[in-house]
């Protein structure tokens, strides 16, 4: 055996061992093709970076700058319906106990995007998905144009969503929801007859504004807005989040099915 | 030593923001609460709440085994904290939301402290891993 064929065989080695080794430390792993200062920290004002179509680019990896597991911490006045104020001070009564979440049912869309886990923006041709780690879930967000759909046979936890772009915000409509989520885990309602807006726009490289507008008629008396801001988050990765694995709550609190 | 007690309970208060995570009320008292000194004999990192177990003497001499529920294992790494960040045999100081079911033995952790002096925030009911000023982040 040559020396080279060893040394050879040497690399090789260290290039399988390597991927490896980084695969157990994807927190840490600099996220490829952002800014940088010259110390290596991640230069989070600089500009928001562009597609090849010229439009913001919002893939990535985003958190709630603040967390907000009771929409009351963000929003001042939420118009609740007389119908929807029965059922969210029922659930105050009991103490959020009957919650999906803690049975590892579906959050409402507002929660889960204010929760201390973060989301993923992945932008394809035709569809941009949200990938959250809270529970490993997605939503497809269709953006070939399609309009929602008039009538649906099959409500769903996250309902339906397209997307569009106005200038620079994207702008996501979501209807057919079956109204079984929570909005948040305070309690507050949904219904089958919610529409959801999410307008998402990248200030720079590293923060995102949105508004989060809650039009449901029979759980709210007018269409109300949620603001948040979301920091990219580098060098990081989503990880698993099998909410099924270990749940002990429920039973605890005597609402397990 | 009460003295102490109390006011490392006082900082625990003021620090944790409790929300209705998880049922967090349902099944925790947040205004209850206990520091526990005692050695790990099981550790569950799982969804969605990490979980360990702890032998603590009561003032009788007796072994009790007491469940305390932590944060999600996704936050609690981010924080940097392992899967085997804790191991059994470790002497934990933690300070405890008691369950309302007094026949249980079982806590939520506000914090949990090494026997090094580090450590973190460790409820799943709100923003986690910040250290009060008697405590070091843990990292390891």
């Amino acid at each position: 055996m040559s020396a080279r064929r060893v040394l050879g065989g040497a690399v090789l080695s260290l290039v399988t061992a390597m991927p490896l080794a980084l695969v157990a430390q994807w927190q840490g792993y600099p996220t490829p093709r952002i800014p940088r200062t010259a110390d290596g920290k991640v230069n989070l004002s600089a500009p928001a970076p562009k597609t090849a179509d010229g439009r913001p680019d919002l893939n990535g990896i985003w958190l709630a700058s603040r967390a907000v597991f009771d929409l009351r911490q963000a929003v001042k006045d939420i118009p609740l319906s007389t119908e929807g104020k029965a059922i969210f001070d029922q659930r105050q009564a009991t103490q959020s106990k009957d919650d999906p979440s803690a049975r590892c049912l579906p959050t409402g869309l507002p929660v889960r995007a204010l929760l201390r886990t973060p989301f993923k923006i992945v932008e394809g041709p035709g569809t941009t998905a949200i990938l959250y780690e809270s529970g490993t879930r997605f939503r497809q967000v269709l953006t070939d144009g399609r309009p929602l759909p008039k009538e649906v046979d099959w409500a769903a936890w996250q309902g339906f969503s397209i997307g569009r772009w106005e200038r620079d915000t994207f702008v996501i409509t979501t209807g057919g929801f079956n109204g079984k989520a929570w909005l948040d885990q305070a309690g507050h309602p949904e219904s089958d007859a919610m529409t959801i807006t999410e307008r998402f726009r990248r200030k720079d490289f590293g923060h995102m504004d949105m508004e989060m507008i809650i039009d449901d008629r029979k759980m709210y008396t007018r269409p109300w807005s949620i603001n948040a801001e979301f920091l990219l988050q580098t060098d990081t990765e989503l990880l698993e989040f099998i909410c099924e694995e270990n749940e002990r709550d429920s039973a605890a609190i005597g609402t397990k099915p | 030593m009460a003295k102490l007690l109390s006011a490392l309970i006082a900082v625990a208060l003021s620090t944790a923001v409790v929300a209705a995570h998880h049922s967090f009320a349902a099944e925790y008292n947040a205004n209850d609460q206990l520091t526990l000194v005692g050695t790990i004999t099981k550790v569950e990192w799982t969804n969605p709440h990490t979980w360990f177990f702890i032998d603590v003497k009561d003032p009788q001499g007796h072994v009790v085994n007491w469940a305390i529920e932590g944060g999600a294992p996704t936050v609690l790494y981010r924080e940097g904290w392992k899967p085997n960040s804790l191991k059994v045999g470790d002497q934990v100081t933690v300070t405890i939301a008691l369950a309302k079911d007094k026949s249980k033995k079982q806590g939520n952790a506000y914090q949990v402290k090494l026997p090094d002096g580090r450590c973190v925030f460790a409820g799943s009911s709100g923003p986690g891993g910040t250290a009060t000023d008697n405590c070091t982040p843990g990292r390891r």
